[in-house]
């Protein structure tokens, strides 16, 4: 999946989130950092318009996704070379509130070579490209969140 | 020729499958595709401005013509996170 000195993991999984396996599968002798980025299902939401999640249910074209998570992954490596090790991790399903639904995670040396940066990165691009889709279901009924992005020949 | 078509997420509730076999002209493009899919799953018409076609799992415009055997896929934006 990935050379040893630049250790690079994606999956789509039905699975709990295990970050600390993660960082020890991203980390390398000489590495001193890690950034490591997740979002979760959020119960209650105030910005824009407020309303109460009940659960969001995710699905993915997973051969695709993966293949565009390893893309986000290149993309990375061309502008933040010292990125070290990269984690992209998307799960799909039911997942209630609380639940780490996603995780990016970028190691290097040192903090100060673009680790912060290359996670806003990935998660970015994620939400772009990787084919993935949450249903969101509320008290009041349920519906298909749709992202804004309409990709072009670069993506 | 004869390609798969899959279909996600809210595009999959308008067509009412998850998958369909289509019969399309020997080098139809994308375009030539979308327009049949309205036709033969009218639900997705008033969604016709949103929907993303990848061929073979790259994302695929209007002018691409169509390998023989190609896995299609018809999906929304994309919404993961």
């Amino acid at each position: 999946m990935s050379d040893l000195s630049h250790p690079t993991f994606y999956s789509i999984t039905t699975e709990a989130i295990d970050l600390n396996e993660l960082i020890e599968r991203i980390s390398l002798p000489t590495s001193g950092a890690a950034c490591f980025f997740t979002g979760m299902v959020r119960g209650i939401t105030t910005r824009d318009e407020a309303r109460t999640t009940s659960f969001l249910e995710y699905e993915a074209y997973q051969p695709m996704a993966e293949q565009k998570m390893r893309q986000v992954a290149d993309e990375i490596r061309l502008r933040w070379p010292s990125v070290q090790g990269i984690a992209i991790i998307q799960r799909i399903g039911r997942l209630d509130p609380g639940t780490p639904t996603v995780l990016i995670a970028c190691s290097a040396a040192h903090r100060d070579t673009g680790v912060f940066e290359a996670a806003r990165y990935g998660i970015d691009r994620l939400k772009e490209i990787v084919p993935v889709w949450k249903r969101e279901v509320s008290p009041d009924g349920q519906e298909w969140i749709e992202g804004s992005y309409i990709p072009g020949h670069q993506d | 020729m004869e390609v798969k078509v899959l279909f996600f997420a809210s595009m999959r509730d308008r067509a009412g499958l998850r998958e369909a076999k289509l019969e399309l002209p020997q080098s139809a493009s994308v375009k030539d595709l979308k327009l049949k899919l309205v036709k033969q799953f009218p639900g997705l018409q008033e969604a016709m401005s949103s929907i993303l076609v990848a061929v073979n799992r790259e994302f695929a415009f209007d002018d691409l013509l169509i390998p023989d055997g190609a896995e299609i896929a018809v999906f929304p934006p994309v919404s993961g996170g």
